[in-house]
């Protein structure tokens, strides 16, 4: 394989509380460029915490995390290297996304741009309009945050993820319990991102999502695995109906939309 | 009695873990007020000139009001009471010891905290329950340069320039009662014996003293609010807390500046 890894897990234990029992073992796992991975599992077998901990949220309970061939540790305070590697990486919660409620829907997908760019919140956006109309939010630009419907906030969770463009997205349950169109729309965004989608310059996006239930990802994911019991495991690597199948079946995924 | 003075000495230690976790976190938010000095200054000043308006130009209405209050009744009694006994020339060092080292910062910590404090420790406290700290974290936004900074900073400078206000209503209303009340005092010797009673060392003092009263008060504030992860339940009792351990601490500090001013002022 020529792709490069970009997250690796070595031996790692996944705990959601430093010192707590782990909720997986021995996780060894390499996520390369142009992956695009579906983690299933029930609910509280630890695919949220999974996720943050590729997300250097929370730290391994053992073995070791590698973000882009680097060694990745969890620290009280980031020095300026570990803050470049990290915005390479983006990370989209469940359930709503965690929006920053104070801020409207136009602000929460700009902060990002604004703080680590270095340019005034008028000019952040201006230059995630397009982004904003990619994800159908110019409607909503001006409402708070915290207002808008569960659907919509995770699409603004979307947004502000991407708005660093970032190389890596990490999608924890995106569509958990999100209506057809919603669901829909979700799945046609994620194949176009994982392509090469105009809001990222036509750069494929490496993912990695968590979902109750893989059906919705059929043909569409690439890898699949599955936390289950305590213990990680991979299902199908690749899927053959896969990515490609996708986008041939929806005729017009890729035209630009921004 | 055993069981007293094990209860006695948990409470104790409890307390002394909790003054060395705010010291560690005042020590963090100074670690990253520094570090992070030039870092998306077109975020974070938007953020403290919010939190200057919020904790000082809006406040300024009440801190006028209790100024007015406070030179209506400490100095225009003690105008009319001097007068009385012929030693007006003792106002000025009245006013300076009462109002100048004493009252103003700490009055104006008081009501910024009242007002300000507790909408904080919600504030953080409803954004650490809902997670919006792990998200900034994830978005590489440091949520103490984010969230604290900013909050101290504002609070801090805010608590300064209230004290200031403070004590210019109190002089002025002070001054007026004494018109009113038929003590003759024209402004000049008025002006003339607080300026003769004030040492250089006093405006340092005042500054010290509403500035740290401003940032510890803010400190405990985002401590009880982020500091540790709360259930939304337990933001009211933060709140609490906050005003409880920002009123002692206060007074501690006061203490502390006495004895500085005992020992410098002599």
């Amino acid at each position: 394989m020529n792709a490069l890894p970009v997250i690796e897990l070595v031996g790692a234990g996944i705990s959601a509380e430093v010192g707590a029992e782990p909720l997986l073992r021995g996780v060894s796992w390499t996520v390369f460029a142009g992956d695009f991975w579906v983690i299933t599992g029930s609910h509280g077998s630890g695919k949220s915490v999974l996720l943050e901990t590729l997300a250097g949220i929370r730290p391994c309970a053992a073995g070791n995390l590698r973000w882009f061939g680097q060694p990745f540790q969890v620290t009280g305070s980031e020095d300026s290297g570990q803050s470049a590697l990290r915005r390479r990486l983006g990370l989209v919660f469940e359930g709503g996304g965690r929006v920053f409620s104070q801020l409207s829907v136009a602000e929460n997908i700009a902060l990002p741009v604004s703080y680590h760019d270095g340019c005034s919140m008028g000019e952040a956006l201006y230059r995630t309009a397009p982004l904003r109309s990619a994800l159908d939010l110019d409607r909503l630009a001006a409402a708070p945050a915290g207002r808008v419907g569960r659907g919509w906030m995770q699409r603004v969770a979307l947004g502000r993820a991407l708005a660093l463009q970032p190389e890596v997205l990490l999608l924890d349950n995106p569509v958990a319990g999100l209506d057809p169109s919603h669901l829909r729309w979700w799945q046609e965004f994620l194949v176009a991102l994982a392509a090469g989608h105009p809001v990222t310059h036509g750069r494929p996006v490496t993912l990695v999502l968590t979902a109750d239930d893989a059906r919705p990802w059929d043909g569409i994911g690439r890898q699949f695995a599955e936390t289950r019991d305590r213990a990680w495991q991979v299902l199908a690597e690749p899927v053959p109906s896969g990515l490609e199948d996708a986008i041939s079946q929806r005729p017009g995924l890729l035209s630009p939309t921004v | 009695m055993d069981e007293l003075a094990g209860r006695l000495g948990r409470r104790v230690l409890g307390q002394l873990e909790m003054i060395r976790q705010i010291g560690a976190f005042t020590l963090i938010t100074f670690g990253v007020t520094v570090t992070k000095l030039g870092v998306a200054p077109q975020v974070v000043r938007p953020l403290i000139r919010e939190q200057i308006v919020r904790s000082g130009v809006r406040l300024l209405p009440i801190i006028a009001f209790i100024g007015t209050a406070l030179g209506l009744l400490i100095i225009g009694q003690t105008l009319r009471l001097l007068h009385q006994v012929g030693q007006q020339e003792l106002v000025g060092s009245l006013i300076v010891t009462v109002l100048i080292r004493e009252l103003a910062p700490l009055t104006a910590a008081l009501v910024v905290l009242a007002r300000v404090g507790t909408p904080t420790v919600v504030e953080l406290g409803t954004a650490r329950a809902l997670g919006e700290v792990e998200a900034l974290e994830a978005l590489g936004i440091d949520p103490i340069h984010y969230l604290v900074v900013p909050r101290v900073m504002g609070i801090t400078i805010a608590v300064f320039a209230l004290s200031v206000y403070l004590l210019l209503f109190a002089l002025a209303s002070g001054w007026l009662v004494s018109v009113v009340s038929n003590v003759s005092l024209p402004l000049g010797t008025y002006l003339g014996q607080i300026a003769g009673a004030l040492r250089w060392q006093d405006f340092p003092l005042l500054a010290a003293k509403s500035l740290t009263f401003g940032g510890v008060g803010a400190l405990i504030a985002c401590y009880q609010g982020l500091a540790r992860p709360l259930r939304l339940e337990e933001v009211p009792g933060a709140a609490t807390r906050t005003v409880a351990q920002s009123v002692v601490a206060f007074l501690v500090l006061d203490a502390v500046f006495l004895v500085l001013q005992l020992l410098t002022f002599s």
